[in-house]
Parts: structure tokens; sequence; C-alpha cells
């Protein structure tokens, strides 16, 4: 066995045993097939999203809240992060709105996901 | 007071208190059934509830099939709500509720009096406070829930430290130690009372093992130290009964402390109501159809029993806001109900009563500590007639389940979980 890993997909949380058979990945313990993405990403290249939230621009206190259009390597993360820690949207402010696009070449966006108005 | 000086009272057929995933569901469900007039109480100012704080995605995997943001959630949710044309009060607070169902408001715009065909409670949760488990020492800044501090966090731009520690391995906790690594704040560890994690897997592995944070079972904190400010705690391991166990206690310089140690519903206006509460769930009793124990008004979400996600919460909304509609058009069951009761590994069923002669009733319920190879079954108490059966290749009590009474019920039931 190479790994045993939980299944981050959705809530179920499956346990996966990931082992290897001529040379290729073998899953196990998985109820969907998202499971058997996940196990072979997990391995080969793990990805996560990211979600924080920043201030409005004029207001410190003010915060909207973004994630990434998509998954990142996990270690672009941090890198990701410093890009996003800058960002002071001028409101108004869409749900959906991309603050920037293709974020460190990544791409990926970095979108807002609540509204801001006035 | 003067009578004089009273607000005429207000017919609605179906009030809503509480705008939470929940709760707005709830709404939504009970103008789809048919109910004419709907009204959604809020007391803070946005709809929205505790997802408003969520910025982490993983939302609306069952309502909208994509992992969305806890703020995305909300405004999908709300925009349902208005596009419904549901009434919405927020900045209201519900003060009082009668088993008459009538609700004096606390509203912007002065004292209301509101008479409703049917109520839907959807107040949520409280988290656990350093005061109701009793941690000795100090009392020094810097000790606060994980949730107050998401709060302060995400919402408010309030940097709440630079070293933490977590007590307890709830989700809350989970997603904040992540939270506050993104933050810069180095996390120390993760210090939990019980053999095993209290939330869930998933979080464990992308909250915790992705930045290296070490998880501690069976140890807790048993004393906070600092003045002004916190400065440390000192965890023990615990034995089999939780107790400290003399000689393990190591000291963990920190200035922030965060609480992840259990949520409790929210059910003051249940108790003013004269509802009865289950011990068990801390939630109300009800039936199949989520009505309690007093006739006319409902419960959901995390005022019933703790969710795991904001998902189940909301489906459950949908759910009883749907039956709360029928119940004001008349279209209720009228034969008595039966009793649902847990057994063996399982905590507890809910709903704990169900009308004589349904069918398909969808049972929820939790185990008390993790099992591998568990054989859930639903059996009539005098004939032993089974109902409805599942294996479930493990569960854990931080996951919720549930399992299909086939029906048509006719006595009490016991749902009862063995190896």
């Amino acid at each position: 066995m190479i790994d045993k890993m939980t299944c981050i997909q959705c809530p179920a949380g499956c346990e996966l045993e990931v082992g290897e058979a001529d040379g290729r990945l073998e899953i196990r313990g998985n109820e969907c097939e998202k499971g058997v993405e996940f196990a072979q990403n997990e391995i080969r290249d793990p990805r996560r999203n990211l979600a924080t939230s920043v201030p409005v621009k004029g207001n410190a206190t003010r915060m909207v809240s973004v994630r990434l259009s998509g998954p990142v390597p996990r270690d672009r993360i941090f890198p990701i992060l410093d890009a996003i820690s800058g960002l002071r949207p001028e409101p108004p402010v869409r749900r959906g709105q991309v603050l920037i696009s293709d974020v460190l070449g990544s791409g990926v966006d970095v979108i807002a996901t609540r509204t801001i108005n006035e | 007071m003067n009578a004089g000086m009273l607000p005429a009272v207000e017919k609605r057929d179906v009030v809503v208190i509480g705008g939470g995933p929940a709760g707005m569901t709830a709404a939504l469900g009970a103008k789809r059934a048919g109910a004419a007039d709907v009204l959604l109480v809020e007391r803070d100012r946005n709809l929205g509830g505790i997802l408003n704080q969520c910025v982490h995605d993983g939302f609306g995997l069952f309502l909208y099939k994509k992992s969305i943001s806890g703020p995305e959630f909300a405004e999908r949710l709300a925009e349902d709500v208005e596009r419904e044309g549901i009434a919405v009060q927020t900045g209201a607070m519900v003060l009082d509720l009668g088993p008459d169902r009538l609700l004096r408001l606390n509203a912007p715009d002065g004292y209301r009096l509101i008479r409703a065909g049917a109520v839907v409670l959807a107040m949520g949760c409280r988290e656990r406070t350093r005061d109701m488990i009793e941690i000795p020492g100090m009392r020094p800044a810097g000790v606060l829930t994980a949730g107050s501090a998401q709060a302060l966090v995400n919402l408010q731009n309030i940097r709440i430290g630079r070293e933490a520690v977590i007590l307890g391995s709830g989700d809350i906790g989970l997603i904040m130690a992540r939270r506050l690594t993104f933050e810069g704040i180095k996390v120390k560890g993760v210090f939990e009372i019980m053999p095993w994690p209290g939330g869930l897997e998933r979080n464990i592995r992308q909250c915790l093992k992705d930045f290296g944070i070490p998880l501690e079972l069976s140890r807790t904190v048993v004393e906070i130290r600092g003045r002004e400010r916190l400065s440390a705690v000192v965890t023990a391991r615990v034995d089999e009964r939780l107790m400290p166990v003399a000689g393990t206690e190591e000291i963990v310089p920190c200035d922030t402390l965060l609480l992840s140690v259990g949520l409790i519903p929210e059910n003051e206006l249940a108790k003013r109501a004269g509802i009865a509460l289950s011990p068990l769930t801390g939630g109300a009793v009800v039936d199949e159809t989520f009505m309690t124990g007093v006739e006319g008004i409902f419960s959901c979400g995390n005022v019933l029993h703790i969710h795991d996600i904001a998902d189940w919460a909301a489906a459950e909304g949908l759910a009883a806001g749907r039956r709360a509609a029928e119940y004001v058009l008349g279209l209720r069951s009228l034969a008595e109900t039966v009793r649902v009761s847990a057994a063996g590994y399982l905590r507890y069923a809910l709903p704990q009563a169900v009308h004589r002669g349904a069918r398909d009733v969808t049972v929820h319920f939790r185990v008390a500590r993790p099992v591998r190879g568990l054989k859930v079954e639903a059996r009539g108490v005098e004939t032993g007639r089974r109902c409805g059966g599942r294996r479930l290749a493990r569960a854990i009590p931080s996951e919720m389940q549930t399992i299909l009474l086939k029906g048509p019920i006719e006595e009490d039931i016991e749902v009862g979980g063995h190896d």
C-alpha cells in the first residue's frame, strides 16, 4: 500500500486505500468515482481551493470574501495568499466578480464570493 | 402597559424564526407548498446567519451540486427567498413565543405582535464556552470560541493573535486552524479530550495534515495562564474517564486559545413556548413532519439537532417549511404517534415520534463512539417486525447518518446499532 487517505470531495469522507499493481494505482474504499480522481491527484498532484477575505477600498473593516475559481497545486497556496493579501476591491463588488485573473499564472481566478453594494 | 398602547395583532400563515440556511429554506418550503403569507424574521441586519462568516468552500454540494463558500450559499438562498416574494424582516428579534403561536417582536419600527398559523423555529445554535467546560486558571484576554474568532477574522479584519492553541477538534476549530495559518498565525496544536476527533475526517486532512498542525487525542487543557493576555496553556493527557493524568502536563506558550468544544441548540424561545426538548439532541422532540410537541410549531436545522454541514440543515428546513404549510392548509395526519427510540451504539434517533401508518420516514442518527461494521436495524418494539436496515462499513460520532423506515409504521420503533 502506498497511502491511506480521506477523500475530501464531499462530506461522506470515504477512507481510501491507495495501492499499486503493475505500475498502476489501485484505489479501494471509494463510494463514488470522485474518490478515484481525488486519490490519483492526491498522490501525483494534490490540489486545493483556498478562501480568505480582504477589506474593501477605503474601509479597513468592510470585508469581501474571496476564493479561487478552481483548485491549485497545494504548494501554490501561500504564494497566492500573498498575491491576494494586497487586494482592496472598490465597491460595488458582485458575487462571482473576477478580482485577479489567472493569479500567478495558475490558470485560475480570484473571485469575490459576496456582494458589497454602494 | 396600558392595553390601549399595544399594537394590533398581525396575522401570518407561516412565520419562520431565524434567517440562516435552515430558516431561509423553511420559508421557501412553506411558500412553495402553498402558504400564501410567509414571514421570515432575522435578528441580524442581513440574511445568511453564520454562513456569512464561513468564507471557506464546501457548501452547496447537495443543494447546488457545486462547491461554493458560505456567503455565496447564503446569497443564493436569499435571492431565492426574494424571488418567491417572501416577506423578510431583518433587525428584528422575537422576544417571546407562546404555545398559541403569538410572537412578540422587537422590530426596527417598534414592538409588534404576530399571530401565526404555523411557526418554524430555525434559530441555530451557540458554541459551548470556557465557562461551560470549566477550565481552571486565570481569565486573561485571548480566550475565545472558534466561531467568534471566525467572525473577527473574516468579517471584521481583526488580527486575533500570533500563536494559537485550539482546544477541541470540532469542525469550526479545524477550519479555523487552517484560516489562522493563512493569516500567518502559528497554530501550535489541536487538543481533543476524546480518543477520536470531533470533526469530519475531510477537515482533519485538509485543515490540519496539509499544514502539519498536530492533533493530539485524549489530551486537554487543564490550566490557563496569563494576567492581561494569555501567555500559555497547560495541557495534560486524560484517562478513560476523561480525568487528567498527573505527571503528563505540558506547558504550551501561546497568546490565543480557541475553543471548539461543541454546539448547543439555541432553544430559549422553544422553552418559553413550552416545547419539550430532548436531553440527547438539545433540540425539540419532533414527529416526522418536524412538528414539536406544541401544535403548529415546527423545528429544523441546528436548533433541532446539530448538523455536520449546512446543506443538510437547509434540506431539513425545506421539508419542515413544507410541513408547516401543509399544517396551515389543513393537510395534516390526524393519526396518533408512536415513539422512535435509539439503542446499542446509537446515541439518538430523530424524529422521536412518527404518525401511525406513516411510510418512508427518514430517521437521522449519530453513533456515540466510532464503530466499524455497524449493523443498523429498525424493528417494532412489540412484534419485532423489521421496517428498515442498513450496514455501514464504519460510523463515527461526527457524521450524521440516516436510515429509511419503510412502514407502514404501526407500533413503537427501536432503531438499534450493533456490531
